[in-house]
């Protein structure tokens, strides 16, 4: 124990008097984690919490046209523009203005759309009557043969899934009319035929199931949305407490150089209660890193403006993952610093080595949007198994029972490394 | 101190570090354990403390045969001074010795006692909260030699202890070392510096391409051949005078 201590003691003096050391671990983190986290910030918002404008030619001056612009004007997603400095936008005006990139969508309404929906309306009623015995063709059917679009124009630029989107709430529209309409033209024919008789039997149901959204976490209480903050403080922090390989590797290099690790191995007792003693302080390091980091999310970010970092509920959960990476880290650090002869060496490998494993990891853009190789490579990254534990105890609220799995994977990892380091040691001596 | 056929051949090494050494010394000494570059000292070193396993042949230390077993009892008998200052630079003397004391478990009073009585010893007293990194070479050399003696061997093992320090420093500490060994602790020494050898040594080994090519008392060395009038001339008569990589 005395070992112990006394080298975490040894450890806190070295990096108390280490001032370039102390700004690299915890300085150019909150840095690095604030920039991040605003430059993300516009990207994450795109279909949060941005508000599009989209232009809208009416031509149709009917039910669709006032549907579609009534909808859209009810999302929090869409400010509809049907005037561009005063005057009614034209057709031609608003696709050169979409081509330009002033507006990222503009939909063309055709003339006579609603009216070709009216049609067809009828023309189903018609048929429906006449095979139930009804005086047919009551409602007049238009014999226009040529099929009429919504034209949606997109700025080249735009992102496929907003595309997507904006089809699919347009498609929803168009179909909400067709309907609207089909069943008031059912009822007017049913009405006619029950002409006469008191009870009203029309009372429709349009929507017999709903939607309902519900969250999925133990707790329901929180609702966090993925933005900026809750996905770069955590994954930045990750990547910052990884990169006490630096410093680890360096301190053990040194060491070996200067001859100070001989003359620890030199005096009688396990070296490994040294190594423990430093792995400890390193961990220890990396908790208080992410503590720090977690301040930043909390009191620093929203000051600029951001979305402030949510915690989850257990706040046990996450300080264990935070020791499970701390390992994880520091361990990584004892390997690189093992193998390479020279501090340069290791500075170049580890410092590369954890950009690659970050970026693969999910540490620059979430993994789900990786291609599926990509995301089964990902999977195989230490920081993506600490991100993962992260999101599930702040964006899925889960406790400590959820998060084993990758802890276990973490702490697999750290003694998989530290036994390489320890044939590598052993192998050197020899 | 007995040492038999040592044999050691590093991996992937195209030549054997040490062909068959053996050389004894009786306890008390202060043998000067001597050669040229690449005559296998370091080797010999490192397994006489443990870190190197040896081929094949034997150590005994004390009555202690150097095994796997008795590792860990003989490095509580022997101190051992590198070529290396192995001190941590930002930490100040005081910091260094109490780490490495705490290290051969001693703690409190009586090791802050000890470090105070070495670093006057060593004329360190005033510098003893200073960093190491701002000590001269002498200071280093001196701060590196008490943090060998912390826990009181019965052997001390020196490479190199004067290399590059200054005139007083380097009398200083052959000094400390003759009033070490008349407390009853051996010490083995390695240096090039074969004047200083021959003041301090007791017993001399020479050893070459991996073997001893003589040993015995310094005096009786220099006065076996009519050609040598001291150490350097013993030491040339046998290894010698083809450079060596």
């Amino acid at each position: 124990m005395l070992r112990l201590l006394a080298t975490i003691r040894k450890e806190w003096l070295l990096l108390l008097r280490d001032r370039t050391g102390l700004t690299l671990l915890f300085a150019m983190p909150v840095v690095l984690i604030t920039v991040m986290a605003l430059i993300e910030d516009a990207p994450f918002r795109d279909y949060q919490e941005l508000k599009f404008d989209i232009l809208t030619v009416d031509n149709d001056g009917g039910r669709l046209g006032k549907y579609i612009k009534e909808g859209l004007g009810q999302t929090s997603q869409f400010n509809v523009i049907d005037s561009v400095e005063g005057a009614p936008v034209t057709e031609q005006q608003a696709r050169s203005l979409v081509n330009e990139g002033n507006y990222q969508i503009c939909i063309i309404i055709p003339k006579g759309a609603t009216g070709a929906i009216v049609s067809n309306a009828n023309k189903i009623v018609n048929d429906i009557s006449r095979r139930m015995g009804m005086p047919e063709n009551v409602l007049p059917v238009s014999n226009r043969k040529d099929s009429l679009h919504v034209t949606v124009y997109f700025d080249p630029a735009s992102k496929k899934a907003f595309k997507s989107a904006i089809h699919q709430a347009l498609d929803n529209f168009l179909t909400q009319v067709e309907t609207d309409m089909l069943l008031e033209r059912i009822k007017k024919q049913l009405k006619r035929k029950d002409a006469g008789e008191e009870n009203d039997s029309m009372n429709i149901q349009l929507k017999a199931v709903g939607l309902k959204e519900q969250l999925t976490g133990p707790s329901q209480e929180l609702d966090v949305i993925s933005n900026s903050v809750q996905h770069n403080v955590p994954a930045w922090s990750i990547f910052a407490m990884f990169f006490i390989v630096i410093p680890i590797a360096g301190n053990m290099i040194r060491e070996r150089e200067d001859g100070s690790m001989l003359r620890m191995k030199l005096i009688p007792g396990s070296y490994l209660a040294i190594l423990a003693g430093k792995m400890l302080f390193f961990v220890g390091v990396c908790v208080v890193q992410f503590y720090l980091m977690m301040q930043v999310g909390i009191y620093l970010l929203p000051l600029l403006g951001l979305p402030q970092l949510t915690l989850g509920q257990s706040f046990l959960a996450a300080f264990i993952v935070a020791i499970g990476i701390g390992l994880a880290a520091t361990s990584y650090g004892i390997l690189v610093g093992t193998v390479f002869k020279t501090p340069n060496q290791a500075l170049n490998f580890g410092a590369i080595s954890i950009v690659i494993l970050s970026a693969i990891g999910g540490i620059w853009i979430p993994l789900e949007i990786m291609p599926p190789h990509m995301q089964m490579i990902g999977h195989l990254s230490p920081l993506s198994w600490g991100l993962d534990a992260i999101n599930d105890i702040y964006l899925r609220n889960v406790g400590v029972s959820h998060i084993w799995g990758d802890v276990g994977k973490l702490v697999v990892f750290a003694i998989v490394l530290l036994c390489i380091a320890a044939g590598i040691e052993k192998r050197r001596l020899s | 101190m007995l040492v038999q056929e040592l044999h050691k051949t590093y991996k992937g090494a195209l030549e054997p570090s040490l062909k068959g050494l053996s050389f004894s010394f009786p306890e008390g000494s202060i043998v000067g354990l001597l050669g040229p570059n690449g005559a296998g000292k370091t080797t010999t070193i490192s397994i006489l403390c443990g870190l190197v396993k040896a081929d094949a042949g034997q150590v005994q230390i004390f009555d202690q045969q150097q095994n796997a077993a008795n590792r860990e009892a003989i490095k509580k008998l022997i101190g051992v001074v590198p070529q290396q200052i192995a001190l941590f630079p930002h930490l100040t003397a005081i910091e260094n010795l109490e780490y490495f004391g705490n290290l051969y478990g001693l703690k409190g009073k009586p090791l802050r006692s000890l470090i105070d009585q070495y670093l006057q010893a060593f004329g360190l007293e005033k510098a003893g909260h200073k960093q190491v990194r701002h000590y001269s070479g002498g200071m280093k050399r001196r701060t590196n030699i008490i943090a060998a003696i912390l826990h009181q061997p019965r052997l001390l093992i020196l490479d190199e202890p004067t290399a590059g320090v200054d005139v007083q420093s380097r009398t200083m500490i052959l000094q400390f070392l003759r009033e070490y060994n008349q407390q009853g602790v051996s010490i083995v020494y390695t240096s090039h510096l074969l004047d200083e050898a021959q003041t301090i040594c007791s017993e001399v080994v020479i050893i070459d391409e991996g073997h001893a090519v003589v040993q015995g008392g310094t005096a009786e060395l220099i006065a076996r051949h009519d050609d040598c009038r001291n150490l350097e001339d013993v030491f040339l008569h046998y290894t010698g005078h083809a450079l060596r990589d």
